[in-house]
Formats: C-alpha cells, sequence, structure tokens
C-alpha cells in the first residue's frame, strides 16, 4: 500500500494502519485522543495500548474525551503493553498478533460494527528478545486491517527510536500521520491541536514568529465552536502576541469562546493587556509542565 | 489582576521620574554594572534568558523577575523593529533597584517630536494592550530620552517591600 504523507488523523478511515511519529509526549496524547474520540463517536470498540493505562486514562480526561465511562460500559479498553504485545519471555510477532487478533474477534461477537486499536510503540525501546520481528508485526497487521473493520495506530517516538527501524517499519503503514505544525524550533512550537480543537504554543512566543502565530490562528478559528489554545508548556509571551490572539478571539461571534489554558504568569499578561475582558475568552489556569 | 491594582494605570503620566543614566550611575561608584549585552532580532531570546539569569541572582523574587524580562523584552522589541534593528541593554543595581537601560542605537527620527534631552516617557505610544503600555505596568519607574545616539529607555524596580503582594505565597 502506498504511504501517503501528511494524513491528518481526523481523516483515517476503518482499514487504516497508520504510523504516527511523534517528537513530544503530547502529540502522541493528542493525535490518540483523536483517534479514539472518533472511534467512539463512530460506535467502534476502542482499545489504546500504553506503558501506563491509568496515566493514559487520566490524559485524555482533559481533552473531553469520556475514557472512563467508555471503558465501564466495555467500549473502550486500555490495556497494558506488557499484557498484549509483549509476553513474558519477550516478544514475538505471533504472539502480538494473536493478541491483536483476539481484540478483533471480541469486538465483532459483542456487536461492534469495527475496532480501533492504538499502540503506543514504547515499549519496542526496552531490550527485549525477539525485537527484531518488530517489522514483521507491521507487515502483518497491515495483512490483518484489510477488509477487516479494523484500523491501527502505531505511534513511534521518532527522537528515541533509530532511523533504520523507522525506514523499516514505515512501509508497512498505509498512512503517514503527525501533528500539524506551523513553527519548530529549540525556542518555540507552535501546531494545531487536535483534541479539543485548537493551537498548542510551547516554549518562548514572540512577535518573530507572528506570521506563524496568524497562520495558525487563522486555521483554528476556521472551525465551529470553541477553540482552545493550550499553552500549558509556555514560559513567555510578548505583547504583540498576546495582542494577536485577542485580536482572532475578538474577530468572532461572541456566541463562540476562546479557552486560553495557561499557567498563572501567562494569564497575569492577558489579563493586564485586558484580553480577559472579551467576552469570547475564558482563561483557565494550569499548573506549570 | 491583583497585580495592577496596586500600580498606577499607565495612560496618566506621573511616575517618570528622570533616572540617571548608565555613565552618571558608575561614575560616582554607587552603581554595579550586572549584566552589558548586545542585541539584535537573532539574539532576543538570549538576552530575556540573561535577564532573567541575572534579576534571579540580585534577588528578585520571581514574578518581578516575570515583569522585568517582559519590560526588557518589550523594549529591545521596540529597538529591533522601529530601532536601528539592533541594541545594547545595560542592567545595574543601586540602592537594592535594578535598572534597566535599552539603547536603540538608531537614529532619532523615531521619536523626534521630543527634543533632545526632554523626558519623553509622556509621548511615546503608550496604546492600551501595546508592549509599552505593559512595560508601564509593570516597571516602577520609566523615563525615555531621545537624542542624536538614538533612543535611551531606562526602567527602574525597586527592591521588594514586606507588604508587597508579588512577594507573597501564590494563591
Amino acid at each position: 500500500m502506498p504511504v501517503s504523507a501528511h494524513t491528518q488523523v481526523t481523516e483515517l478511515t476503518e482499514d487504516a494502519h497508520a504510523c504516527l511519529t511523534f517528537g513530544v509526549q503530547e502529540d502522541l496524547l493528542d493525535l490518540t485522543a483523536a483517534f479514539v474520540r472518533d472511534g467512539l463517536a463512530s460506535g467502534f470498540r476502542v482499545v489504546v495500548l500504553s506503558d501506563s493505562p491509568q496515566l493514559a486514562a487520566a490524559k485524555l480526561g482533559w481533552r473531553e474525551v469520556a475514557a472512563e465511562a467508555a471503558v465501564a460500559t466495555g467500549q473502550m479498553v486500555m490495556a497494558a503493553s506488557q499484557d498484549g504485545l509483549v509476553g513474558p519471555q519477550g516478544f514475538s510477532a505471533g504472539q502480538a498478533m494473536g493478541w491483536l487478533r483476539d481484540q478483533l474477534t471480541d469486538s465483532r461477537r459483542q456487536g461492534y460494527a469495527g475496532i480501533r486499536v492504538a499502540l503506543d510503540m514504547s515499549w519496542a525501546l526496552r531490550p527485549m528478545t525477539g525485537i527484531e520481528e518488530l517489522p514483521v508485526l507491521e507487515e502483518e497487521i497491515a495483512a490483518a486491517v484489510s477488509g477487516a473493520g479494523m484500523s491501527v495506530l502505531c505511534g513511534y517516538d521518532r527522537e528515541r527510536f533509530d532511523p533504520v527501524t523507522l525506514a523499516l517499519i514505515a512501509p508497512f503503514h498505509s498512512h503517514a500521520v503527525a501533528a500539524a505544525t506551523y513553527y519548530d524550533d529549540p525556542v518555540l512550537r507552535i501546531c494545531r491541536q487536535y483534541v479539543p480543537p485548537g493551537i498548542r504554543l510551547a516554549g518562548e512566543m514572540d512577535f518573530l514568529a507572528a506570521e506563524a502565530l496568524a497562520l495558525a490562528l487563522g486555521e483554528a478559528i476556521r472551525i465551529d465552536g470553541d477553540i482552545t489554545i493550550n499553552m500549558a508548556n509556555l514560559s513567555f509571551i510578548d505583547a504583540s502576541s498576546i495582542r494577536m490572539i485577542a485580536d482572532a478571539a475578538a474577530s468572532l461571534d461572541p456566541s463562540r469562546t476562546v479557552i486560553l489554558r495557561c499557567r498563572p504568569a501567562i494569564e497575569t499578561r492577558f489579563e493586564q493587556l485586558g484580553a480577559d475582558r472579551l467576552p469570547q475568552v475564558s482563561l483557565v489556569s494550569v499548573d506549570e509542565g | 489582576m491583583k497585580d495592577n491594582d496596586r500600580r498606577p494605570d499607565p495612560a496618566s503620566p506621573g511616575d517618570s521620574a528622570v533616572l540617571a543614566d548608565t555613565e552618571a550611575d558608575m561614575a560616582d561608584g554607587t552603581a554595579r554594572l550586572a549584566l552589558d549585552q548586545a542585541f539584535d532580532s537573532g539574539t532576543l531570546y538570549a538576552l530575556r534568558a540573561a535577564v532573567q539569569a541575572h534579576a534571579i541572582q540580585e534577588g528578585l523574587p520571581e514574578s518581578r523577575t516575570d515583569d522585568l524580562v517582559i519590560a526588557v523584552h518589550e523594549l529591545a522589541a521596540n529597538a529591533v523593529r522601529h530601532g536601528a534593528g539592533a541594541g545594547r541593554l545595560r542592567m545595574w543595581e543601586r540602592d537594592g533597584a535594578l535598572h534597566c537601560q535599552v539603547d536603540d542605537g538608531g537614529s532619532p527620527a523615531s521619536g523626534s517630536q521630543a527634543g533632545p534631552g526632554g523626558n519623553m516617557a509622556d509621548r511615546w505610544p503608550f496604546l492600551q494592550g501595546h508592549g509599552l503600555w505593559l512595560v508601564r505596568l509593570v516597571a516602577d519607574q520609566i523615563s525615555v530620552f531621545s537624542g542624536l545616539g538614538g533612543t535611551r529607555a531606562t526602567v527602574v524596580f525597586l527592591p521588594a517591600t514586606g507588604q508587597d503582594p508579588s512577594v507573597s505565597a501564590p494563591d
């Protein structure tokens, strides 16, 4: 299957075997949340595999994905890597495929029209026997999703997986998925946020990246409904950037809300410049980190 | 919110006392130069990092350090965008107060409406919601002079007092 670059996670259909590469953990969580949200909305069984299911469930929580409720009804399954893809004797592609087929069989038996499986592949970074079979697993997943009403999202940290491994596994995927990024250098990152919809700013934001911020805001306000500007990992913002965000908010119909998630120090700046007095703006304070 | 309540309204003049400049402060031996750094658009990030590190070293509380960083950034950004595109920051301590002086190295054209030698802080474009508005809001004192060598802006951050709300524990 051809690998189509730059597929949006929200455009993935069933039978997709998508390779999600990410540089920051937030991207993995955000794109997984979008994949999960859309799967739940379609009435599919959704399985999320990660090293820490409890942590993953909590992180999905603020993103307005009702993970706990879906787990309670059985529509969603939060699985740990060691209970799924990795066995006590290490890794084997056959055993991992067995687990995946069990998920598919179970979801069909329960009457779900389809199944979405999100795999955080960070378990494969640990030294273990059999890990050389990782490309075999990816090849078999590609064959298994075809016509099965199943889609699989494999999350690979491009900073931690070596390029050789990534080059080996990439061709077995039908889609390449990554966060839409407007600006990325060591000081600042501006990217789209999928769940809840909006943009994310991390690092230090000043007028030098105004063009990228304008583009990101312009795309964000085109979607319907409320917009979240997630600045939880932003440590500095200057007046011209605040004004640009305030102007974008002010241009919206007052029935729409721009939620500004930021640390208290950043929140103070928005207040000092009067942005909190706009009817469209809602400031939400978050802890640093 | 709580911070601006105790501060003068930036739209009204009165907090722009004439401040001594670097050379005068250094000459009488009562001041100590903490930082002397050139900047342009490519080094604003480094300038902010240096200002933050030195402000912490000088004992400024965290919230006031944030204020000092934004004030210096906005003055420097003004020099980059409306001055010669580059400038120089000098930061010194005198009687417990931190002084930051930004020279834009530009022509006096940007501020030619004020004659050389006059404090033109009141005539600067302190538009609500803009960078210089913010500078005036967070700094304890500000002065701006324009002359043949360009524009020189100085902000002063006074030492924290016991009842200063910015040093009390966050709620």
